[in-house]
């Protein structure tokens, strides 16, 4: 009885481990979608964020069977409650991620994300995404803190580039491509705010504490 | 085991215990019985002697603690001490009377109605015929019991706990030595002679899961140290995905961080072809994949692990194939280059015959077009000689003289031919340092000071300077030499790259200045040839310097 459970709750764990992989790639393909003007990947962002909803549907039904069946308590409870909330920062990702796909494609070949820092940011991002993943896999709480150390630089990012938007219009740039790039610059701050939210739910789940913004 | 002992002891304790009991209760109870018995039947003869003699007087004057009733020889009851003899039925077909009257005496006892008593009868026949009988009762074994039950119980519980505490400390006793056993040495335990050899084949089999521990550590320590050695990354997974084993190799190839006991093989890496490759191996299919980590490209192989027609596993090797791509990648390039640096020369002095062949040139001007023609033959020439030079050092030249070469001499040589090169560059030329001699192939070497002597100037500004010096090393070991420029520099990206055959910096302008782009790559491969390290530095836009140190 025991091992079953054991077995399912490494399931999950391996299952969101994937999630977590999958959002990463969203992201990576939408970014390069984004900087490199290539449709194809603003495609397979569209594919990636189909599979990161699916995955969050299998996820949500394993966790709700564990809780159900096995009623875990403490320390699992706290696992498969942590996965529950994960899950649903990770597929905000995946929604952000096509999002920005999207303004991709509609936004015409133009050299004005070089005069802001938006390649920064979305490395930024990124990495705060693999970062977050990574705390959940390795357990590792102190990654888990820099992830939501990381959060201020990337909100500090996105007023920066605002600020050089404002200006960008003001000096006579085409202003719907700035309000485009403003929205890219947003949903980047807030995958990033996304990514806080997975390494506090790593946390909770190895601590038993929630860190309240 | 210990309560099993408490158990049987106290068992037996009580069982004894209730047994003697009964027996003590039936014994007696045979013994009032046949006591009550006698008694009577002396009590009837005395009274029987006394009706005879007196008649009814003696039984009205009679004090006696037993029952008397004097029955006729009808069975009518003529007396009785207890009851009015008028009320009473008919006796003659009590047995005791029946007996009386056929011998002299008749004895039975029978159960009250009530069950709680039990009456003794002893019937005598008179020398009248008639029968006088006395009876007397006595309590049944169940109420003597139950008027004994208070002490009885006493004693029980008295006895229970003597025998509950003395049971509880003979197990004790008894175990105690089994408990203190140590298995870990049976050899050294003072036990019970039973147990022997229990202790002996234990023993044994600790020896035994000893020496296969031992060699199991031994094969473990083998494994690993095989699969550390490895450059290559090892990961070995059963069929659930969990590492079972790996070596740093594949952590180094991953750029991951150790995995936790057990942990899934998914800790490891997540990308998409990692995932790939796992899930289609763990489902029993090999399979390949590439990956690529901090600019390096590992080559992933995955193998399934059978067990009958099940997979059990799966073995994944990981393989650093940069170096080799970057191999094909310059030797695609190298092929593209030679065939497009060979067609170049061709195209023009084909295209120049063409016009010549066709009568479209005045007849003065076939002078300019020769001209042009055998300029570009000269470059096919060289580039061929090139070619040629460098296939003959890449075979490592056993047909290359050598000969102790003076490098100053020949340094300066090369100035003198270069000059009017120079000359025509506006670039300053300067010879220094010392004698200084190696062994070695002269065409060789020549080549090599020529060709980066050409370069400094080439790649120079009018004005500049190009200073060649040779410097003979301590004692005459070993040596240097250096060829300085003062010209436009190569960028740093590009400085690993310079010695590569064909390959050029500024790719758009390559035409202008001329050169076949070998002479580095000569340069490199004529210094390996004499165990010479050439080592470049440069400033883009303030000079280039090469140095060939040679060793003693």
């Amino acid at each position: 009885m025991r091992n079953t459970f054991q077995e399912q709750l490494e399931q999950l764990n391996v299952e969101l481990i994937k999630m977590g992989a999958l959002c990463e790639e969203a992201i990576s393909a939408a970014t390069k979608a984004y900087l490199e003007g290539d449709r194809e990947l603003g495609k397979r962002t569209g594919r990636l964020e189909q599979e990161i909803d699916n995955k969050e549907r299998d996820i949500e039904g394993q966790c709700m069977k564990l809780l159900l069946r096995q009623q875990p308590v403490a320390g699992d409870l706290r696992t498969v409650s942590a996965a529950m909330r994960m899950i649903s920062d990770m597929e905000r990702i995946g929604d952000q991620a096509l999002d920005i796909a999207e303004i991709a494609r509609d936004i015409a070949p133009n050299h004005l994300e070089s005069r802001t820092p938006m390649e920064e940011m979305a490395r930024e991002a990124i990495g705060m995404v693999t970062d977050s993943v990574d705390s959940f896999v390795r357990g590792d709480l102190t990654l888990a803190h820099r992830v939501i150390a990381r959060d201020d630089r990337v909100d500090r990012l996105f007023l920066q580039i605002r600020g050089e938007l404002t200006g960008l219009i003001a000096a006579g740039e085409d202003g719907s491509v700035c309000l485009d790039m403003l929205m890219i610059a947003k949903y980047f701050e807030r995958i990033g705010d996304h990514a806080c939210n997975i390494a506090q739910w790593v946390e909770y789940a190895l601590t038993g504490q929630y860190e309240e913004d | 085991m210990t309560e099993k002992i408490f158990r049987n002891s106290m068992a037996v304790g009580i069982s004894v215990f209730l047994l003697s009991v009964a027996l003590f209760m039936g014994v007696l109870y045979q013994y009032f019985g046949n006591q009550l018995t006698d008694e009577l039947e002396t009590e009837a003869w005395l009274v029987a002697r006394g009706v005879e003699s007196m008649g009814m007087e003696y039984l009205d004057g009679l004090k006696s603690s037993s029952r008397i009733t004097w029955v006729d020889r009808d069975g009518t009851v003529l007396y009785d001490s207890v009851v009015d003899p008028a009320t009473m039925e008919n006796h003659a077909d009590r047995r005791e009377i029946q007996d009386a009257m056929r011998g002299s005496q008749g004895t039975s006892v029978r159960d009250s109605s009530t069950l709680s008593e039990k009456t003794f009868y002893v019937a005598r026949r008179l020398e009248d015929g008639t029968v006088i009988r006395l009876a007397s009762a006595q309590y049944t074994v169940v109420v003597l019991l139950l008027s004994m039950l208070q002490p009885l119980l006493v004693i029980l519980v008295v006895a229970l706990v003597l025998a509950a505490v003395l049971a509880s400390r003979l197990s004790k006793r008894i175990i105690r030595p089994i408990l203190d056993l140590d298995l870990e040495h049976p050899e050294d335990c003072d036990t019970y002679d039973e147990l022997a050899p229990l202790l002996t084949r234990i023993r044994r089999q600790n020896d035994t899961i000893q020496r296969q521990m031992e060699l199991l550590r031994q094969r473990q320590q083998e494994f690993a140290a095989l699969t550390e050695n490895m450059s290559e990354g090892f990961v070995l997974l059963d069929k659930r995905g969990h590492i079972l084993s790996y070596n740093s190799g594949a952590l180094r190839l991953l750029g991951a961080l150790a995995p936790a006991e057990e942990a899934n093989v998914l800790t490891l890496d997540r990308s998409d072809a990692f995932r790939r490759v796992v899930e289609q191996v763990l489902a029993g299919c090999r399979n390949q994949g590439r990956l690529e980590r901090n600019g390096r490209c590992v080559h992933l192989m995955a193998d399934p692990v059978f067990r009958g027609d099940q997979v059990d596993g799966a073995v994944l090797v990981l393989v650093d194939v940069t170096e080799r791509e970057q191999g094909e990648q310059m030797r695609r390039e190298f092929t593209a280059n030679v065939s497009h640096e060979l067609k170049t020369p061709l195209t023009a002095i084909s295209g120049m015959a063409e016009i010549i062949k066709n009568g479209m040139v005045e007849p003065e001007d076939i002078t300019g077009f020769a001209g042009d023609i055998y300029k570009e033959s000269q470059r096919l020439i060289a580039l061929v000689e090139d070619i040629i030079h460098l296939s003959r050092l890449d075979e490592g030249g056993p047909s290359l003289q050598r000969e102790n070469v003076d490098l100053l001499e020949l340094t300066r040589g090369v100035a003198q031919r270069i000059e009017p090169l120079a000359k025509k560059a506006g670039v300053t030329l300067a010879v220094a340092g010392a004698p200084f001699t190696v062994w070695g192939v002269r065409a060789v070497l020549d080549e090599m000071i020529y060709n980066l002597c050409d370069n400094a100037v080439k790649y120079n500004r009018p004005g500049g300077t190009v200073t060649m010096s040779v410097d003979p090393g301590p004692n005459g070991r070993g040596g240097e030499v250096t060829v300085s420029d003062t010209g436009i520099g190569i960028p740093a990206q590009d400085q690993e790259r310079v010695f590569e055959r064909f390959y050029r910096v500024d790719k758009s302008h390559s035409k202008e200045i001329g050169g076949t782009g070998l002479g580095l790559s000569i340069v490199k491969h004529g210094a390996a040839l004499h165990d010479a390290e050439v080592e470049l530095t440069s400033t883009l836009g303030q000079g280039t310097s090469v140095k060939l140190s040679f060793a003693g």
